[in-house]
């Protein structure tokens, strides 16, 4: 009996099932189209920025934890413009590919959430409102930390328009634990060369414990580290864009952590956020975590058993004294293009990031730390945290945060960016390379995804 | 007369719309818009913030595609993957069949469910599930080999694969089995009498007649595999946040995803259909080689 004396009807079924595996292909490459000019994504004229009259209703992407209750707030405020918030799952889970998918299709919400470093995509994509004209953000600029304000104007100072209000920061710094560190007798490295003797103290005297972990799949914690070496990685001079990822402050990072790896004082075998993580912080194994403001509360959450034990102090330094720090994360909120009431939306982003209250309630609900300057007079990040042995811990990311770089430029395919960063960091982990050929590598990429944008890069 | 001619024509047609009109709508509009799409490319007019605009581009996204070596590196991987897997699975899958079919096995019911279980696992929670059972500091199963002092690194760089060839193995192979379990139940007994008469034992009948006879089923299952295979997608992705050594390129599907995420949509259009296409020739190559082989 061969195929033929069976067929016909299975051969017709293989070919309609080879069929649905096309179509599995082609649908795994996500919505939307190629069209650029969309009538939904022609922005309205950077002067124009009218009242809407009337009663106006906004709708709102947002993940942080909580939004809703100060989405509420407002909403008992200003009865005339409604605010509807959806909550979505963070930005690169999943968000922003919603919101350009809804861009494309003409049906994008009024305001979504939006990182720093995805701002510049989602202007590259026509994706952004210009609010520079809109009353409500006249007289934002001194009311948010400077370098923030440096991202939502693209370092412009608003002469090439204000993009989004910014939301929350994550000026970072170092977790460490304080009982551990006292048990061997490790005092709190102040340098990068302190950390290295810090973490080879350690290992001597704790052959299974490490310093910290290196996250191959968080290439912004990375970022972080070079953000604050003072490394950049992306110029742009008129049209031009220069990628210098690869650059003297870069590779003097990753000539460092690669000396950790090599001499096996950071555990590579662990993924940032991840259930063996936590457990290794549990067990005492991993026992510091450069990491953002907000990373206080992942830590309370996740090593529940080791609750007075952290603590915190500045990010060690390049040069002993220098004050300096990285950001990881933080958000702003956007206007998003095709948004009929811009006044409206730019008034309630306003409101959100800097109002008193609001900032209470993201603090309190989400976390968030502040990136309007009044917020860090809230009472909530002057009290002692308990969890860290009673420390104020928030007065060491106030310090961090006035020693972060405003001058960094984020580059416009960061997505790209990021993602060849921790598959060169997976083949240097597997044993191929190093990381500063890995930042040469991650250098030549970018360089070729800002072409395939159509955008100019400087040789 | 004629009109009751026309009317008949028609018939087949009306029987056949609820399939066609949602495959159109839902397979074939999609594939042909992507097919479109890959043909385009993005241009910007007045600098980097200016004007997004697409620009027929004819075949140079497919040069892309097909110049960028890790695109090509994941199609490697992808078919070493099936060159290993794809056999072993079956195998095991068509081992099992002929046990349940044989007369020795009891609780047929019993097994013939159990093993078709892991199929109706959701693909994402399997990979996680085992995700758990390889990680080398989650794992009960790692700590108990590290007891006797075996250390196995199941995420490493090199292992890796073949742990997603494991969580494949497990999820598919009694899904196979009961293909070729149901062709061998469809095998009249009067063909094993005559067997039987003519002297053949339990093994002669299973190697010279089931085995013959369930060929066209081993033939889909092989075809169901490789475009199972090529779309490997579900283990990679959720194997990438416990392991250090799956990158956003591990397979072609990812490296898909992973442009159109990067909003490079006319690349990553590229991609799928060469994909599309890849798995076309191998799924046919595959038939027409293994009817070939049938008639000589």
């Amino acid at each position: 009996m061969s195929l033929r004396t069976i067929s016909p009807a299975p051969r017709r079924l293989l070919g309609a099932l080879a069929c649905l595996a096309l179509a599995a292909a082609v649908t795994a490459c996500g919505g939307g189209g190629g069209e650029g000019a969309a009538p939904a994504e022609q922005q309205p004229p950077a002067a124009a920025c009218p009242k809407s009259s009337g009663k106006v209703n906004l709708t709102f992407w947002s993940w942080v934890p909580g939004v809703e209750k100060a989405v509420e707030e407002w909403n008992r405020q200003n009865p005339d413009i409604q605010v509807t918030v959806k909550t979505t799952p963070a930005g690169n889970a999943g968000t922003y590919q919603n919101m350009y998918n809804a861009l494309k299709a003409g049906n994008a919400p009024d305001l979504g959430q939006v990182e720093f470093d995805s701002l510049a995509s989602f202007r590259l994509q026509e994706g952004l409102t210009d609010i520079a004209a809109c009353e409500p953000v006249k007289q934002a600029a001194g009311l948010f930390a400077p370098w923030t304000w440096s991202q939502v104007t693209f370092g412009s100072g608003g002469k090439d328009g204000v993009w989004a209000i910014p939301q929350d920061t994550g000026p970072m710094a170092l977790y460490y634990r304080k009982d551990l560190f006292d048990k061997h007798g490790i005092a709190v490295p102040k340098t990068w060369e302190e950390y290295y003797q810090a973490a080879r103290k350690l290992k001597s005297a704790d052959p299974d414990a490490f310093i910290t972990h290196f996250s191959q799949t968080d290439p912004n914690w990375f970022t972080g580290l070079l953000w604050q070496s003072g490394a950049k990685l992306f110029a742009q001079q008129g049209d031009q864009w220069s990628v210098t990822v690869d650059n003297p402050d870069s590779r003097k990072v990753a000539d460092y952590w690669q000396k950790m790896i090599d001499e096996k004082l950071v555990a590579t075998d662990l993924q940032g956020f991840s259930p063996a993580l936590y457990k290794a912080w549990n067990s005492g194994d991993v026992v510091t975590w450069i990491s953002a403001a907000w990373g206080y509360s992942t830590i309370r959450d996740n090593a529940k058993s080791t609750a007075g034990k952290w603590a915190v102090a500045p990010m060690p330094q390049w040069s002993a004294g220098e004050g300096k720090a990285g950001n990881w994360g933080g958000s702003t909120t956007a206007v998003l293009a095709g948004s009929k009431h811009p006044y409206e939306a730019a008034k309630f982003a306003m409101w959100l990031n800097s109002d008193p209250k609001s900032l209470e309630i993201l603090n309190r609900e989400g976390g968030l730390y502040p990136a309007a300057t009044a917020g860090l007079d809230l009472p909530a990040l002057k009290a002692p945290v308990d969890f860290y042995g009673g420390q104020q811990i928030f007065d060491v990311f106030a310090e961090a945060s006035k020693g972060v770089d405003t001058a960094w430029t984020w580059g416009p395919t960061m997505v790209d960016t990021y993602r060849f960063m921790s598959d060169a960091f997976a083949g240097v982990l597997g044993g191929k390379g190093t990381l500063a050929q890995a930042l040469q590598d991650v250098d030549g990429k970018t360089a070729e995804s800002l072409r395939k944008q159509s955008l100019q890069v400087a040789e | 007369m004629s009109v009751r001619h026309r009317r008949r024509r028609w018939d087949p047609w009306l029987f056949l719309a609820p399939f066609l009109i949602p495959f159109t709508l839902f397979t074939l509009a999609p594939v042909g818009y992507a097919a479109y799409q890959s043909l385009f490319a993005t241009r910007r007019v007045g600098g980097t913030f200016g004007r997004r605009t697409t620009v027929f581009a004819g075949l140079s996204q497919y040069r892309e595609v097909l110049t960028d070596p890790e695109f090509l590196r994941s199609l490697g991987r992808v078919l070493l993957f099936g060159v290993v897997q794809i056999p072993l699975m079956l195998l095991l899958a068509l081992l099992l069949a002929l046990l349940l079919d044989s007369a020795v096995v009891r609780l047929k019911r019993f097994f013939r469910i159990a093993y078709f279980v892991p199929y109706g696992i959701p693909g994402v929670i399997a990979a996680l599930m085992w995700g758990f059972l390889y990680d080398p500091r989650l794992s009960p199963v790692v700590d108990l080999l590290g007891r006797i002092g075996i250390r196995p690194d199941f995420l490493g760089a090199d292992t890796i694969l073949w742990s997603m060839a494991n969580v494949v193995t497990w999820t598919y192979t009694g899904y196979n089995m009961l293909i070729i379990y149901a062709a061998l139940q469809a095998i009249p007994a009067d063909i094993y009498e005559a067997a039987r008469t003519d002297g053949a034992g339990g093994t002669t009948i299973a190697w010279r007649i089931k085995v013959p006879i369930v060929r066209p089923a081993l033939i889909l299952t092989g075809v169901f595999s490789i475009i199972g295979t090529l779309q490997l997608f579900t283990e990679p992705q959720v194997f990438r946040a416990i392991s250090t050594s799956v990158t956003s390129t591990y397979t072609p599907n990812l490296a898909a995803y992973s442009l159109a995420s990067a909003n490079n949509y006319s690349e990553a259009a590229a991609m799928s259909v060469t994909l599309a296409l890849a798995t076309f020739v191998l799924s046919f190559g595959f038939l027409k080689l293994s009817s070939r082989k049938a008639r000589s």
